[in-house]
C-alpha cells in the first residue's frame, strides 16, 4: 500500500488540532467533569506555570475543585506532525495507519479568571503533544481520537 | 477642604504660596530639564495675579482677535507637529506619507468601543477596513489602513488614494452605537505647520515663543523632589491668561496636548520622562470630562497619584477615556466632584484601577489586598528545565544567536530534510500596557493560524519542510535581535523536558526515540524602516537525535508571534513571609520534583548549599510542603531542621484550631464580588470533611 500523501497528513493533523482545541478549552470552561478524558495514560509530562501535575485525573481534580470560573479565548493555533509512525499499542482494533501519528499543537490566547468581564485578560501560550487514542472503547462519554501525551501551559502576558 | 495623609498637595500649596520658595523649586527642577529653548524667565506679572481666587468662565478675558488666532495657530502647530511619539519622524513626514491620503475620523470616542483597553482604536480600524473592502472586490484588493494615529478626538488614518472616495462615503456610518464623521485630513496645512517647527534651517519665532512660554510654565509648576506636576487652577495662571489660551475654545482644546508635547520634548528618553513625575494635580479646573486633558495619560502612563478634586465630573462616563490608562495608579482624589456621591463610585474606581489604594483620601485597599490580586489561581513557579548534558541548553544558546546573525549556518547546523518549521501570528494577543503593536505585514502571509487559515492548500503551503524551504522562508523574514540570555535572563522563560516517541531517522527503533521538548517565551527587536519595534514570541522545538551539531536535529520548530507582552507574567512574585497554613498531608496530584542534581554536590555549588538543599528535601519529605516553602521555613529558622519542624507543627495546630470553616468563609466573604473573586472560588484548604487535603495550588493563601 502506498504511504499516505502529504495532503492526507495535513488534513488529518490540522483537523485533529482544531477539533482538540475546540473541545478542550470549552471543557476547561464549562465541562470540567470530562477533562480527564482528554489525557492519555500515562501521560509524559503535564505542567501548569511550572507546576507538575501527575495525570489527567489530577488536572480534572484541580479544575473541578480549585479553579475559579475561567473564560478561555483561543486566538491562534498551529500544529505539525512529529512522528508519522508513532508507536501506538492499540487494544481491540488495528489503527488506521494514516492516524498513527503524533502531533505538536501550539495555542496562543488569553484566559480570564473569575466571572466578571472586567477582570484582566492574561495571555497564555500552551503546547500539547497529541497521540492516537489506543483504545477502541469510548473514554468517558465520547470517543476521542486524540489524547494529550504532554502539555505545558504558561501565562505569558 | 482639609486633605490629610498626602504630601503632594501640601507641598504644592506651600510652593505656590511663596514666591521665593517657588523660585527655589524652579532652580532645582527646571534648569536641568526644561531648558531646550534656553529661556526660563517667568512671564511678566506672573506673581501679581496669582493668589486671587478667580475661577470660572466669567473671569475669562474676551477674545482678542489677531492675537488669539496666532496663539491658536502656534499651539496647533506644536500639537500637530509633535503628535507622534518621535518628533524627528515628523520633520520627515513629507516623504514618509507620500502616495497616501489621510483622513480624520471623529465620533468614535462616543462609541461603546471607547471603553476598550485601547480606547477602541483597534476595533475602529478593523471596522473601517471591513467597510472599505467592498463585497465584490477581489480577495487581494482588501483595503488596508496603512498607518493610523490618534490626535485628540480624531483618528488620523492613512489609506491608498483609491480608497479615499469610499472612505469619505463612510462618514455618518454608525460604529458601535456612535455616528462617525470622516473628513479629508488637510495634509497641506499639516505640512505647512510642520515647517513652522524647528528645523535644521532655523526656528520660527512664534512657535518657539509659545514653546518657551509653556516650558516656563511647566518649570514653574514642576516640583522635582516630590515628582509632582501641579496643573491645578490652570484658568488662573497669569501666564496662560496672558497668552490668551482661554479666550477661545479652540485654543483651550489644543493647549493641553501641546503642553504635554512640550513636556515630552524636554526629555531625551522615555525612561527619564516616566520617572520624572509620579503625581499630577488637575484640581480646580472645572473639567466636566477628560476630553481636553486626555493626553495626560499618554505622557504619564505610570502615574501613581492623581488629584482631580474640585472639578465637575458627573459620572464614570466623564472619565471613560482613562478606563484602561494609569495602570499603576495608587492614589486618586475626586472629592468635590458630583461623581463621588454616586453609589457606584467606589466600586467602579476599584475595578478600573487594580493598584488603587487611596480614593478620596480614604484607604480602599491594603497592600496585602493589592498583592493578593496579582496572584493567579495557578501559582507561577520557576521554569521547569530538565536537560541532559546541557544538550538543550547549548542548542538554545546557539539557536537564538544564530537566528539573529546567521540563519543559513544555523539551518545547516541543526536542521535536516525532514525538519519542519511554521509560524503563526496571534494578531489580537493581550499586550503590555502602553505599547503600540508593530504591524504584522512581514509575517501575515506566512502565518498558519489554523483558526484563520481553514483551507487545506494554504495550510500545506505554509508548512516548511527541509533545510532549503526553511532557508527560503527565513531569508524573507525580518532581521531580529533577541536579548542576550546570559545578561538578560529575566526577558526569557525557557522550559524543557525529555519526550518519548520521536521518529528514529536510523529506522532501527520501532518504539521511537527520545528527545527534548523545548518551549521558549521571550521577545525580540526588529528594525522596520529605521524604527526599532519589539515583539513577543513563543517558540516550541522538538529535538531528536540526528546528524546535526552535537548529534541532534530539529524535528519541529513552531514560532508564534504576538504583540509585545512584557515579561512580568513569569516573574516570581514576592514570596509570602510565613509558612503557609495549608501543608499538604495527602497530595496525590503532586509529583514532587526536585530539580535534577538538587541536594547533590556540583561544580560551583558550595558545601553549605548542598547541605541546605538536603535539609530542604528532608523537611519537604516530612511535612509534604513544597521545596520552596520548605526552604523558607528553614531559612526562617536558621537552617535548623528540628526548629523548622517544630515551627511547622505549631503553625499547623494553631491554624487548624483558629481557622474554622466559618472564619475562613467570613474572610473570603469579605472579599467576594469586590476585587478578589478568585479567592472566593478557591477550595478551602481546611474545609470540613476533607481533612487536610490539599494540592499543588494550596499556596494561594
Amino acid at each position: 500500500m502506498a504511504p499516505p500523501g502529504e495532503d492526507v497528513y495535513a488534513k488529518i493533523s490540522t483537523e485533529a488540532a482544531t477539533d482538540f482545541v475546540q473541545s478542550f478549552y470549552p471543557a476547561l470552561q464549562s465541562n470540567r467533569a470530562v477533562i480527564a478524558s482528554f489525557y492519555s495514560t500515562p501521560p509524559s509530562t503535564i505542567l501548569f506555570n511550572g507546576n507538575s501535575v501527575a495525570d489527567g485525573n489530577a488536572v480534572q481534580d484541580i479544575f473541578v475543585n480549585q479553579m475559579p470560573p475561567a473564560h478561555y479565548e483561543v486566538q491562534s493555533v498551529d500544529c505539525q506532525i512529529i512522528n508519522k509512525q508513532y508507536p501506538t499499542a492499540t487494544t481491540g482494533r488495528p489503527l488506521d495507519p494514516r492516524k498513527d501519528i503524533s502531533i505538536l499543537v501550539i495555542v496562543s490566547g488569553f484566559v480570564r479568571y473569575g466571572e466578571s468581564r472586567d477582570l484582566p485578560q492574561r495571555g497564555f501560550s500552551e503546547t500539547f503533544v497529541l497521540v492516537p487514542n489506543p483504545s477502541s472503547e469510548p473514554k468517558g462519554k465520547r470517543k476521542r481520537d486524540w489524547l494529550v501525551q504532554t502539555q505545558n501551559f504558561r501565562l505569558v502576558v | 477642604m482639609m486633605k490629610r495623609g498626602r504630601g503632594s498637595r501640601g507641598r504644592a500649596s506651600a510652593g505656590r504660596g511663596n514666591a521665593s520658595d517657588r523660585g527655589g523649586i524652579r532652580k532645582r527642577g527646571a534648569p536641568t530639564r526644561v531648558d531646550r529653548d534656553g529661556d526660563l524667565a517667568m512671564g511678566a506679572g506672573a506673581g501679581a495675579i496669582r493668589g486671587q481666587k478667580t475661577r470660572g468662565g466669567s473671569d475669562r478675558h474676551p477674545p482678542s482677535g489677531p492675537r488669539t488666532q496666532s496663539i491658536d495657530r502656534t499651539i496647533g502647530a506644536i500639537q500637530k507637529a509633535l503628535s507622534t511619539s518621535t518628533p524627528q519622524a515628523n520633520i520627515r513626514q513629507g516623504g514618509r506619507s507620500a502616495g497616501l491620503e489621510q483622513v480624520s475620523v471623529t465620533g468614535w470616542k462616543q462609541s461603546k468601543a471607547a471603553s476598550n483597553r485601547d480606547g477602541g482604536v483597534e476595533s475602529l480600524v478593523t471596522f473601517l477596513e471591513k467597510k472599505l473592502t467592498s463585497s465584490d472586490s477581489k480577495p487581494g484588493a482588501r483595503a488596508r489602513i496603512s498607518k493610523s494615529r490618534v490626535e485628540g478626538d480624531a483618528l488620523i488614518a492613512s489609506i491608498r488614494p483609491e480608497f479615499l472616495e469610499r472612505m469619505l462615503q463612510l462618514s455618518g456610518f454608525s460604529f458601535a452605537g456612535a455616528p462617525l464623521t470622516i473628513e479629508k485630513h488637510d495634509q497641506s496645512t499639516a505640512t505647512m505647520l510642520n515647517h513652522a517647527m524647528p528645523t535644521q534651517n532655523g526656528t520660527t519665532p512664534s512657535t518657539a515663543d509659545t514653546k518657551s512660554k509653556m516650558t516656563t510654565i511647566l518649570g514653574r509648576r514642576y516640583y522635582q523632589q516630590s515628582k509632582l506636576l501641579d496643573l491645578s487652577k490652570l484658568a488662573n495662571d497669569p501666564d496662560l491668561v496672558a497668552m490668551g489660551i482661554f479666550n477661545t475654545s479652540t485654543t483651550e482644546t489644543k493647549f493641553f496636548p501641546a503642553l504635554m508635547k512640550v513636556w515630552d520634548l524636554n526629555f531625551d528618553n522615555a525612561t527619564a520622562r516616566r520617572e520624572a513625575v509620579e503625581s499630577v494635580s488637575l484640581a480646580d479646573n472645572q473639567l466636566a470630562n477628560i476630553a481636553v486633558v486626555t493626553a495626560l495619560s499618554q505622557t504619564f502612563p505610570d502615574l501613581k497619584n492623581l488629584d482631580l478634586s474640585n472639578n465637575n465630573f458627573k459620572d464614570s462616563q466623564a472619565l471613560i477615556g482613562w478606563r484602561w490608562k494609569f495602570r499603576k495608579l495608587q492614589f486618586l482624589d475626586l472629592t468635590g466632584n458630583p461623581f463621588s456621591a454616586d453609589p457606584t463610585f467606589k466600586d467602579t474606581m476599584l475595578k478600573w484601577y487594580p493598584e488603587l489604594r487611596t480614593l478620596n483620601n480614604t484607604q480602599v485597599r491594603t497592600e496585602e489586598e493589592v498583592a493578593a490580586q496579582k496572584k493567579t489561581p495557578i501559582p507561577i513557579q520557576a521554569p521547569h528545565f530538565h536537560d541532559e548534558s546541557q544538550i538543550a541548553e547549548n542548542f538554545i544558546r546557539a539557536f537564538f544567536t544564530g537566528y539573529d546573525s546567521n540563519r543559513a549556518d544555523l539551518l545547516s547546523g541543526f536542521y535536516d530534510n525532514k525538519s519542519t518549521f511554521s509560524l503563526n501570528v496571534n494578531t489580537s494577543a493581550p499586550r503590555a500596557l502602553q505599547t503600540e503593536p508593530a504591524a504584522w505585514d512581514p509575517y501575515l502571509k506566512k502565518s498558519r493560524n489554523l483558526l484563520k487559515i481553514s483551507h487545506l492548500p494554504p495550510r500545506m503551503s505554509r508548512t516548511y519542510s527541509g533545510v532549503e524551504k526553511i532557508r527560503e522562508l527565513w531569508t524573507t523574514l525580518p532581521q531580529t535581535r533577541h536579548p542576550d540570555i546570559a545578561t538578560h535572563p529575566e526577558e526569557w522563560l525557557i522550559e524543557c523536558y525529555p519526550i518519548p516517541g520521536l521518529p528514529d531517522i536510523t529506522r532501527q527503533s520501532s518504539t521511537g526515540v527520545g528527545g527534548f521538548l523545548i518551549m521558549v517565551h521571550g521577545k525580540f527587536e526588529e528594525s522596520n524602516a529605521g524604527k526599532v519595534e519589539s515583539r513577543s514570541f513563543d517558540r516550541t522545538f522538538i529535538l531528536g537525535p540526528g546528524g546535526g551539531m552535537g548529534g541532534i536535529r530539529v524535528i519541529n520548530d513552531v514560532l508564534c508571534l504576538r504583540a509585545f507582552g512584557g515579561n512580568e507574567a513569569w516573574q516570581l512574585g514576592p514570596q509570602p513571609v510565613t509558612v503557609p497554613p495549608a501543608a499538604p498531608v495527602a497530595a496525590p496530584a503532586v509529583v514532587p520534583s526536585a530539580p535534577a542534581g538538587y541536594g547533590l554536590p556540583a561544580p560551583g555549588k558550595t558545601d553549605v548549599q548542598v547541605q541546605q538543599e538536603q535539609l530542604v528535601m528532608q523537611l519537604s519529605t516530612n511535612t509534604l510542603m513544597t521545596q520552596q516553602y520548605s526552604e523558607m521555613a528553614l531559612s526562617g529558622n536558621g537552617w535548623n531542621l528540628d526548629a523548622a519542624l517544630k515551627n511547622f507543627a505549631e503553625l499547623k495546630a494553631s491554624l487548624l484550631e483558629s481557622l474554622s470553616y466559618r472564619s475562613f468563609a467570613n474572610k473570603l466573604d469579605r472579599h467576594r464580588g469586590r476585587y478578589l473573586p478568585m479567592l472566593f472560588f478557591q477550595k478551602l484548604p481546611f474545609s470540613p470533611g476533607h481533612g487536610c487535603s490539599s494540592t499543588i495550588f494550596y499556596n494561594l493563601f
